[in-house]
Parts: structure tokens; C-alpha cells; sequence
């Protein structure tokens, strides 16, 4: 499933990311498959939403999130 | 020796620099692109060291212009010619990520201080650091936990700096691969930057015990970053900021002009009578004056930006906005700097260098002054009390200020439009990647802030300062000077006049200056322009205002009062008397509803504004881009004038 999916509060584990730039930004962001995500925020109008990873929290576009897949 | 600031965005890098610097530090480019790159000195055991303060990075490999300036950096360093030092600053939260970036500096072969910043609030946040394991696996870095906020571990880190200057132990740990990977190679980067997380990730887990706490939901992110809510409070700040440099400057722009007035008055009775004296206390010390004028709107804005920065808002206004902006080619980033230019557009402009993405940068930066700012309200109230009538429509709403509502709208939908079009135009040279951490709210340091502040003000009054006073000198010559045998008759013959002879002292004064600027080289330009401006409904005495304002828009009601002072009118002194009762030969009036809206709707467009193009240019690094706006918003306010005069 998609991580532009889950709702708010909704947990997750990255399972891969479609997108070899954002791929590699998010792994040096620390952002790795296996790891836990909880989705914090979302804005309107599908504008971009906001995970949680570790300490930190990280937005992306939806359409971007859409390129990260989640289990 | 040099010590390179590295780290990863949000780990308190700048917080660290001020606090080794302190006020020695100067704001420059990098070369050849916008970023700002700040560079201080700091002295310690009696020598100097220079450090540079690169902008914040997750990896060594680029994802944007900011970026790229630290790999260019780190690609031309020469250690055996120039011996440096890396200081690396990693958020202690996050370190596992920040070890990463440790590791591609590592191995470059740099010698290296890990710094891990920020211990309080990875306290609370359950991360228990390691030390003395840390320390025995990168056998040769120096590793020193702080604060910087509060300066805990500045000395441990001082000593740490002063070890590696001695030693130039470089780390062996990582040695996952030498030297750096082609940029095009992104394949081999990424397998790269596996292996090298794994690494990273193994020493994290080695040297971090993380208590998995029961990460509360923020209430305060609940409401600021809410659907709904979270809108309204950005509005409620936006108006408090905006009505804060609007009202809050009045006091301090007013005392700035009123002091180099008084400083000019004084100068004129000191130096003898001639062309020098007339320079200094005309030309440049106003001029000096409409430079430092801007400084109060500088610093209060940038004091507001600073503080929503470093508390942690902005992240959360820019996660708000991005979705409403994006489809005119912006970025969240964008709002503030597009409605503080509403005050005025020198910040606005300046303020464009938090936008990451140049694209996004130059659009934003392009339609700010389509904004109407402060300095169009004097335009925009004089016209509209000579030409709109006092009444209400509706019932209540007063039909003066729906002109002017509408008028800012104009601008707005002006901005949005331009921005729109750039948007389907422009090419975008790297896929915009919209990937920004929220960090944590912290309680603002006003000494960060502050900085921010001096900083602005400085790159201002240097770099845009000059430019801005130079140009000033010539619209003050051009207006002072003509060619003197026509200036000496046009006096002669006003001497002679019945409504001279009659005057008192001040009114015979003014009636000479308005000769003496009709018959100056700008009045030969305004009546030169005449034909050209006719279609729009304006005269040469327009077009005089029109080439005078661009010192400063308000400038064109000063301009108009001094040519009006001649104009013979019957009894009232108020500009706005004599532009109503001002007679056509066909004794028609000459100042009609359409050429009042056609005026205002000029000044809407036209980039009437001196020190605006000289702040462009600073912030694009040339003059293609302030050309490029001076002409295209001059067309539209042709255009926009031209068929407001033919409509109306």
C-alpha cells in the first residue's frame, strides 16, 4: 500500500520506494525499508503529509509519497 | 588553520558558528550562485583560525543548489597544500543519520571533530549516547557531546579542535569507499550509500541505547498544523506580522529622515554657497537617507522570519502552504516572502534565499514587487481622493476604499498570473525534490536571531547600498540641473509675473522651484515622454512625477506638489484642489476619473522602485533578471493604463 494511504496516526513499515532520487534521498535521510513510520500530519487538498521516523518527522508531496510503498 | 563547518540541516550548525564566532563573521556568496556562504574568525591559545559555515546536508552527493556548493567545496580542497579541518555537527536524536555523513567526510580523508549537538533534548527523547564506545571505534576523532544553545561542551569541543590542528589523525573506521563518485553516477551512489548506512547503522546501534518511549501525540502540532485551525493561526500571524513592520517602522523610518534632514539643513549653512554644497545636501546625504530608510522594515521582518525559523514554525506554515502555491510554480516558502513584499519588497526580495528550489526561488522573487507596497498607499490616496467620489455603494461599503482593496487585489492577482505563466515557461533543471524535516518546537535564541537580523542589514546597506545611492545622485542631478540660459529666462519671465510680484517670500519660493524643475533635464524628459504617455491620459507633468518616483514611489506626490505650485488655481493650496480644477485649452478638466484609474493601475504594474532592482540584482547575481522585470512590468502597466483610460 501506499504511504499517501494510511490515515492519520496509522503505522507502517517501509517496504520499498519506486523513485531511484527520492530513494536515495530518503536513505541518507535515514529513511530505509524495514523501518517503522507513523504518519503525523497531512494538510488539505492533498497537499503534502508528514511521517514520523526515529526523532524526526519528514514531509513530502503526496504525489511523491505515492512512490513509497508501505506494509 | 581552516575548519569546514559540515552537518546535517537542524542540528544546530549556525547556533554553533555564532557561538565561535560571535561578531566576527562577514555574509558573501559563494562563488558563481546565491547561497549564502559565512565565513568568521575565531581565536583560541593566541592564533586565528578562519571557519566556513556550509549550508546543511544529509549526504555529500547533491540534491539541490545548496548542496552543490558543499560538494564543489569539498571537491577542490587540497589538504597537503592548505591543511584543514572538518567539523562535523550531528543532532544527537538523530544519529544514526548523522553518522552517515560522518562517514562519506570520513572517508575523504579529512581530519575530523564529531560533534554531537543537541544531548538535552535527545535526553528527553530517550537516547542514551556512549561515549567512551564511540570514541574507541573512531579511534581517531575526537568525539565531543554539547549544547550549543547553552555553550556545554565548548571547551571539550575547543580542545578537540586544538588536538586534531595538532595531530591530523584521519578516521579509518568506515573505508567503505576513497575519493568521491562521479555526480551522474547515481547507481553507484546509492549502492554506495547502502553499504555505507549499514555501516553507520551497526556503529549506532553499538554506541546508542534508545528507550523506546511512547511518543505522545503534540497537542501543540494538533492545533498548528490542523486542517483547519492550523490556517487560521497562520493568518492570525501573517497579520500580526505584516501590521507589525507596517506600524512598528512608521517610527524609526520617520526619525531616520527626519535626522538626515536635519543633517542636511545643518551641512547647507555650513559649507559655502555652490554645486558642492548643493551635492552633499540634496544629493547625497538624501540619498544616503533613502538607503538606511529601509533598514527598520529589513530588521523587523527579518526578526519575525528568524523567530518562526528557529522555534520550528515556519517548517509547519511551509507544510501548510506548499499545496495552495504550488500551482503558480512556488513553494511554501514562498508565502512569506510574497506577503511581507505587501509591506515592502526589498525584504520580500531578500527573503526569497530560504526557497531551496532556484526555480521556485526565481519566481517568487520575480512577481514579489507586483505586490502593492507601503510606498504606493501616498500614490494611490491622492489619486483616489481626487478622482473617486466620497460615497458609500451597497449601503456601507465606502467606495474610496473598495477602489483600494481592489487595487491591492490587482497586484495580487498581477503576481499570481506572472507567476503562472513563468511556471509553464521556465525549464526546471533538476526534478524539485519537496523532502523537509518539521524539526522539533525549541524555544527561540535570540542571540541566533539577532544575528539573522545584523546580517541582512549589513548585505543590504554594502551590497545593495551603493547601487542605490548612486542612482539616487543622478535622479537628484537630472532634476537640479538644465541647461542654464533657458533656466535663467524661464525665471526672468515668472519674475515678471503678476501672481509672482504679489506673492509672499515661501510662495514666490515655491513658484521659482517649479520653474526651475519644469526647465531641468527631467522636465525636458517628462515633456519629452508627453507623446508617448498622451494615450494613457497623462501630461508632461505626470510624466515628470512618473520619472522622479522612481527614487521612491511616494516621491510622485512631492514631485506633483512642487510642479502644481504654479499652476494657477483660485485660492486652495492642496494638491488635490489643483489637480481637480486644472482646465484643458477646450476648458475641459484635465484630470478625469479615466486618467486617475489609468494612473493608478500604472503604478500597480510598473516597477516604479530604484532600490528594488538594485536588491534583485543582488539576490540573482546580475542584471538580466531586474531588466527583464523593469520591462515587463513596464509593458503591463502600459498596457493595463492604456486600456483603463480607453474604457473609462
Amino acid at each position: 500500500m501506499k504511504l499517501s494511504a494510511i490515515p492519520k496516526w496509522g503505522k507502517a513499515k517501509i517496504k520499498e520506494i519506486n523513485h531511484p532520487l527520492l530513494r536515495t534521498k530518503l536513505l541518507e535521510m535515514g529513511v530505509v525499508p524495514g523501518v517503522e513510520i507513523t504518519l503525523m500530519m497531512r494538510a488539505p487538498f492533498q497537499g503534502p503529509i508528514a511521517f514520523q521516523c526515529g526523532n524526526t518527522n519528514i514531509s513530502v508531496r503526496s504525489e511523491d509519497a505515492d512512490f513509497i510503498i508501505v506494509n | 588553520m581552516k575548519i569546514l563547518l559540515l552537518g546535517n540541516p537542524n542540528s544546530g550548525k549556525s547556533t554553533l558558528f555564532n557561538s565561535l564566532t560571535g561578531l566576527r563573521q562577514k555574509v558573501g556568496n559563494f562563488p558563481g550562485v546565491t547561497v549564502d556562504q559565512k565565513s568568521g574568525t575565531m581565536t583560541f591559545q593566541g592564533q586565528q583560525h578562519e571557519i566556513v559555515d556550509f549550508p546543511g546536508i544529509y549526504s555529500i552527493y547533491p540534491k539541490s543548489a545548496e548542496e552543490q556548493v558543499v560538494y564543489n567545496a569539498l571537491n577542490a580542497l587540497n589538504p597537503q597544500e592548505e591543511p584543514c579541518i572538518g567539523l562535523v555537527v550531528v543532532d544527537a536524536s538523530n544519529l544514526e543519520r548523522g553518522l552517515f555523513l560522518f562517514s562519506q567526510l570520513a572517508d575523504l580523508q579529512i581530519p575530523l571533530v564529531l560533534a554531537i549537538n543537541m544531548v538535552d533534548l535527545a535526553e528527553r527523547n530517550g537516547v542514551e549516547i556512549k561515549q567512551d564506545v564511540l570514541e574507541m571505534e573512531l579511534a581517531n576523532t575526537p568525539v565531543v557531546l554539547m549544547n550549543a544553545r547553552v555553550g556545554l561542551g565548548k571547551d571539550r569541543l575547543l580542545k578537540a579542535l586544538q588536538h586534531q590542528m595538532e595531530h591530523g589523525l584521519k578516521e579509518t573506521y568506515f573505508s567503505v569507499s576513497q575519493g568521491m563518485i562521479a555526480l551522474e553516477d547515481i547507481s553507484l551512489q546509492e549502492q554506495d550509500a547502502e553499504k555505507r548506512f549499514q555501516k553507520a547503522s551497526e556503529l549506532f546501534h553499538k554506541s546508542v541505547i534508545t528507550r523506546t518511549r511512547s511518543k505522545e501525540k503534540s497537542s501543540l502540532d494538533g492545533i498548528l498544523t490542523h486542517p483547519i485551525l492550523g490556517y487560521f493561526f497562520f493568518a492570525l500571524i501573517l497579520i500580526g506580522l505584516f501590521q507589525a513592520v507596517f506600524t512598528l517602522s512608521s517610527f524609526p523610518m520617520d526619525a531616520i529622515e527626519q535626522g538626515f534632514h536635519w543633517v542636511s539643513d545643518y551641512l547647507s549653512g555650513l559649507l559655502p554657497k555652490g554645486p558642492f554644497q548643493e551635492l552633499v545636501c540634496n544629493g547625497i546625504i538624501p540619498g544616503i537617507s533613502g538607503v538606511l530608510v529601509f533598514i527598520p522594515q529589513i530588521a523587523l521582518l527579518f526578526f519575525f522570519i528568524a523567530l518562526l525559523e528557529d522555534s520550528g514554525y515556519m517548517a509547519r506554515a511551509v507544510f501548510l502552504m506548499d499545496r495552495l502555491v504550488r500551482p503558480f510554480g512556488m513553494n511554501g516558502r514562498s508565502v512569506v516572502p510574497l506577503l511581507s513584499s505587501m509591506a515592502c519588497a526589498i525584504p520580500g526580495i531578500m527573503a526569497t534565499r530560504g526557497i531551496p528550489n532556484p526555480k521556485e526561488r526565481l519566481i517568487t522573487l520575480f512577481v514579489a514587487p507586483l505586490m502593492s507596497c507601503s510606498a504606493r498607499i501616498p500614490v494611490y490616496t491622492l489619486i483616489i481622493s481626487v478622482v473617486i467620489p466620497s460615497k458609500t455603494v451597497l449601503g456601507f461599503v465606502q467606495l474610496q476604499g473598495l477602489v483600494l482593496f481592489a487595487l491591492y487585489l490587482l497586484g495580487i492577482v498581477a503576481a499570481l498570473t506572472v507567476a503562472w505563466v513563468m511556471q509553464q515557461v521556465l525549464r526546471q533543471d533538476r526534478r524539485s525534490l519537496y523532502l523537509i524535516e518539521i524539526p522539533e518546537f525549541k524555544p527561540p535564541h535570540w542571540r541566533n536571531i539577532l544575528m539573522t537580523v545584523f546580517d541582512k542589514i549589513k548585505v543590504f546597506v554594502l551590497e545593495a547600498g551603493g547601487i542605490i545611492l548612486a542612482l539616487s545622485i543622478v535622479i537628484w542631478a537630472v532634476s537640479n540641473y538644465g541647461p542654464t540660459a533657458e533656466r535663467k529666462t524661464a525665471l526672468r519671465v515668472l519674475k515678471q509675473q503678476e501672481a509672482y510680484i504679489s506673492a509672499q517670500n515661501d510662495e514666490r519660493e515655491r513658484l521659482e522651484s517649479s520653474v526651475l524643475l519644469e526647465h531641468s533635464y527631467l522636465g525636458k524628459f517628462g515633456k519629452g515622454i508627453e507623446p508617448i504617455i498622451a494615450p494613457l491620459g497623462y501630461d508632461w507633468k505626470i510624466g515628470i512625477a512618473i520619472g522622479s518616483s522612481f527614487l521612491a514611489r511616494e516621491v510622485f506626490v512631492g514631485t506633483l506638489s512642487t510642479i502644481y505650485a504654479h499652476a494657477e488655481t483660485s485660492g486652495s493650496y492642496r494638491l488635490k484642489d489643483k489637480l481637480l480644477q486644472e482646465k484643458k485649452a477646450d476648458g475641459s478638466k484635465k484630470f478625469t476619473l479615466a486618467s486617475g484609474i489609468s494612473l493608478m493601475v500604472f503604478y500597480v504594474f510598473a516597477l516604479q522602485c530604484l532600490s528594488t532592482l538594485a536588491v534583485a540584482r543582488r539576490e540573482t547575481g546580475s542584471w538580466r533578471i531586474p531588466i527583464i522585470q523593469l520591462l515587463l512590468f513596464g509593458a503591463m502597466a502600459y498596457g493595463g493604463a492604456f486600456l483603463c483610460y480607453q474604457l473609462f
